[in-house]
């Protein structure tokens, strides 16, 4: 009997910890609903509903808030700097841990070192880089921006890729496979899961950073911003009695696709994030 | 250090000896870099070989000289209006730009740091051909050479491009900042318009001076002071957090481990931008919380208790020092523990559990069993990503800057050198640089902050690598 109580009050305890986690995802569900434009300080839930926002979110743009180009650029960005990091990233990756050769050590230390720069820093020198080739307020010097530097991020994915057996390597050295065809028939289909964690992770990057976008972009036509900034300005004291609701909306709609991505591949992302733990 | 030194002089040595032993077609390619290919037949390469060099010097000379030159004075000319007495029109000068100058200087050392490592290697490779050709030995074709790409040299094929990203986004803006930290530009000295130039240490010398107008220095021992208390603390309160919620799911009795877990998750997965925001905005002066607290009564708990001063109408969550620490700390935790949750389920899965039966049959209690035995598993394996963690929340610029963007100061110490009470460093750069364009100082503290973490990384290193504890899980 003793033991039965304890067991309940320990799933009270867990779903009250839930809940305490879930209360501000609750109520940015709940004030998309509210016919209330601005933030209501007074109620928890709103006092009236409507889907309204939601229609305002998709269908009707205005001189502030443009969620369906914010939606399409920061898809751009994303998409674009999904396929171009992962593959920054697995060849980085595949390189230092199956290739022997000069420089390597030297060149994964000084790999280190670069990390250990904090990335604001260099974010405001990559501003006048992008100035003098002419990149800034386009999406193309975002891409860049978030995808050039990816190499560096190399290291989780190396840790697997040092745990592939060395004698499959040397094996299909044997037969006469190049490693270019190691590399594309053996090494990527063997560590899936892993690079479907990097895959995600490079998606992600782009899609939930905030800082990099809004020292890249200072044009002021809303339809240039990406979903970060254009979020991050509805806040502004002029504006947020306004669009409290549709930036809920719209923080609900960045989030659903990375919510759903992340409770599907919640095993694969695990095993990336304890997989870098390991290899420290 | 020094062995790299010993490389390069033992590399040089090795140019040296190509030199004095090369054949015409050696000393020929010391002035033009494809000759030597064409000396053994490998026309293509030579064509190549030549092209490059005729485009790095041409590219060299029109394009980075000029700036180069005037590298050491970053620029003389300020822009001025000139009036033309021909045109009848005000025109612009020949203005220096200072940032330009700057950029292209680096760029081009970088150059020609490059050029010259490709040169000796040319030489050297030119060489070895010569000594094969002598041996008898097979001098690859073309094609050959295309096909060594897939395999022998697949690292050159796999790294160039990464290489070059990171260095046009990391390298080249890294030593660029680095060099701004010794120069004087700030809003008063900015290119166009305006010129700045070298200064020496001052600028890390007013970082620690502290004066009645320069209060760099009171302001930086305390943005220092709370970026460090708040590392430790965001990682320890987050660390030890989400390794007991890890253990309270996983525990035997506990029903649906996966949907908990997932309840957790989906904290993770909305961007920062949205739930920071959206709980900086619950926890403001006038918002739900503030609300709630008054009608359940704990804000006349808090003035009851001395915490608020009688006349206080809210709770200062995010607009008071003190206030706003124990917030952030506290929103923080909500934020980590979570992926900290993840982690430690990982490691927890995998734990040897030989050593916890035979604890259990010693007659260990499950407390002693958690501190001593599971504990120093977690803490073994995740340890040197702890100091990562450290490091990480150093720079972690969302969770500061994203809650208290609004934050505004009263101590005005703080306030004359552009910092307030909840400032980290990074947040503290990043309102610099914004806000205030005082690239110089940023880029100080900025090389400050690389000096921090690079110090915490090598006492990872040696702590945790270095020893002969690496064998003692397995």
């Amino acid at each position: 009997m003793k033991k039965t109580s304890k067991i309940v009050a320990r799933h009270i305890f867990l779903a009250l910890l839930a809940f305490i986690w879930l209360i501000p995802i609750i109520w940015l569900v709940v004030t998309t609903f509210s016919a209330q434009k601005g933030i209501n300080t007074n109620h928890f839930f709103p006092e009236h509903w409507t889907l309204a926002n939601y229609h305002q979110l998709f269908f009707e743009p205005d001189s502030a808030a443009n969620f369906p180009a914010w939606f399409k650029n920061s898809m751009i960005i994303g998409v674009c700097c999904c396929i171009i990091s992962s593959l920054f990233v697995i060849m980085t990756a595949y390189a230092f841990s199956f290739l022997r050769f000069k420089g390597r050590k030297q060149l994964m230390s000084f790999s280190l070192i670069l990390g250990m720069f904090p990335g604001v820093l260099s974010m405001i020198a990559i501003y006048f880089v992008l100035k003098l080739i002419g990149l800034t307020d386009s999406l193309l010097g975002l891409i860049v921006v978030y995808s050039g530097a990816s190499g560096l991020g190399y290291l989780i994915l190396k840790g697997f890729f040092d745990t592939i057996p060395v004698s499959l390597h040397e094996a299909a050295k044997l037969e006469g496979a190049s490693e270019a065809t190691i590399f594309s028939r053996i090494v990527v289909p063997l560590s899936k899961p892993m690079i479907v964690y990097t895959v995600i992770n490079s998606f992600l990057n782009p899609w939930m950073d905030f800082v990099m976008a809004r020292l890249m972009i200072k044009s002021k036509d809303p339809s240039q911003w990406t979903m970060a900034i254009g979020l991050f300005n509805l806040l502004q004291r002029a504006l947020i009695n306004q669009y409290f609701a549709y930036f809920c909306c719209g923080g609900l709609m960045v989030a659903l696709p990375i919510a759903i991505l992340f409770i599907v591949m919640q095993k694969f992302y695990v095993e990336g994030v304890t997989g870098g733990a390991v290899k420290g | 250090m020094r062995n790299f030194f010993k490389k390069r002089a033992a590399s040089l040595k090795e140019f040296g000896s190509a030199v004095k032993n090369g054949d015409i077609w050696v000393k020929l390619s010391l002035l033009i870099m494809g000759m030597g290919y064409f000396g053994r037949k490998q026309i293509l390469k030579g064509i190549l070989m030549i092209l490059l060099e005729v485009g790095v010097i041409a590219s060299f000379v029109s394009v980075f000289l000029p700036y180069m030159s005037k590298l050491s004075t970053l620029g003389t000319v300020q822009r001025e209006m000139i009036f033309d007495p021909l045109t009848m029109s005000e025109t612009v000068n020949d203005y220096d730009n200072s940032l330009l100058i700057l950029l292209y200087g680096i760029i081009g050392i970088l150059i020609i740091i490059a050029f010259i490592a490709l040169y000796i290697g040319n030489i050297k490779a030119v060489y070895r051909l010569q000594e094969m050709k002598k041996n008898g030995e097979h001098i690859n074709s073309f094609k050959e050479d295309l096909m060594s790409f897939k395999n022998d040299k697949f690292h050159i094929t796999l790294l160039t491009i990464p290489a070059i990203g990171v260095i046009i986004i990391n390298v080249i803006p890294i030593l660029f900042m680095i060099c701004i930290a010794f120069t004087n530009y700030d809003e008063t000295h900015q290119p166009p318009a305006y010129l700045f130039t070298w200064v020496g240490i001052k600028n890390f010398v007013r970082l620690f001076t502290n004066s009645q107008t320069l209060t760099f220095g009171y302001t930086f021992v305390r943005v220092l002071a709370w970026t460090l208390i708040w590392a430790i603390l965001a990682t320890a309160t987050t660390f030890i957090g989400g390794i007991l919620l890890a253990q309270f799911i996983n525990h035997e009795h506990t029903m649906a481990k996966g949907l908990w877990r997932t309840l957790f998750v989906i904290t993770i997965g909305i961007p920062q931008f949205v739930t920071l925001l959206l709980v900086g905005k619950m926890f403001g002066d006038y918002g739900i919380v503030n609300t709630i607290c008054e009608n359940v009564g704990i804000l006349d708990f808090f003035k009851h208790i001395g915490l608020l001063k009688q006349s206080a109408g809210y709770i200062p969550f995010l607009s008071q020092p003190g206030w706003a620490h124990v917030t952030i700390i506290l929103v923080n935790i909500w934020v980590g523990v979570p992926y900290q949750m993840l982690v430690a389920t990982g490691i927890l899965m995998n734990i040897p559990s030989d050593q916890i039966e035979s604890a259990k049959i010693d007659g260990a209690t499950k407390f002693q069993t958690f501190w001593k035995i599971t504990m120093p598993y977690v803490l073994f394996i995740t340890g040197p990503s702890l100091i990562q963690s450290v490091i990480q929340n150093i720079n972690n610029f969302n969770v500061i800057y994203l809650l208290t963007h609004t934050y505004k100061t009263t101590n005005m110490a703080l306030a004359n050198s552009n910092a307030n009470e909840v400032d980290l460093l990074i947040t503290w750069l990043f309102r610099l640089t914004n806000e205030y364009s005082n690239f110089k100082m940023a880029s100080v503290i900025g090389i400050i902050t690389f000096l921090i973490s690079a110090a915490l990384s090598l006492l990872t290193f040696s702590r945790m690598i270095g020893g002969d504890k690496e064998e003692v899980y397995r």
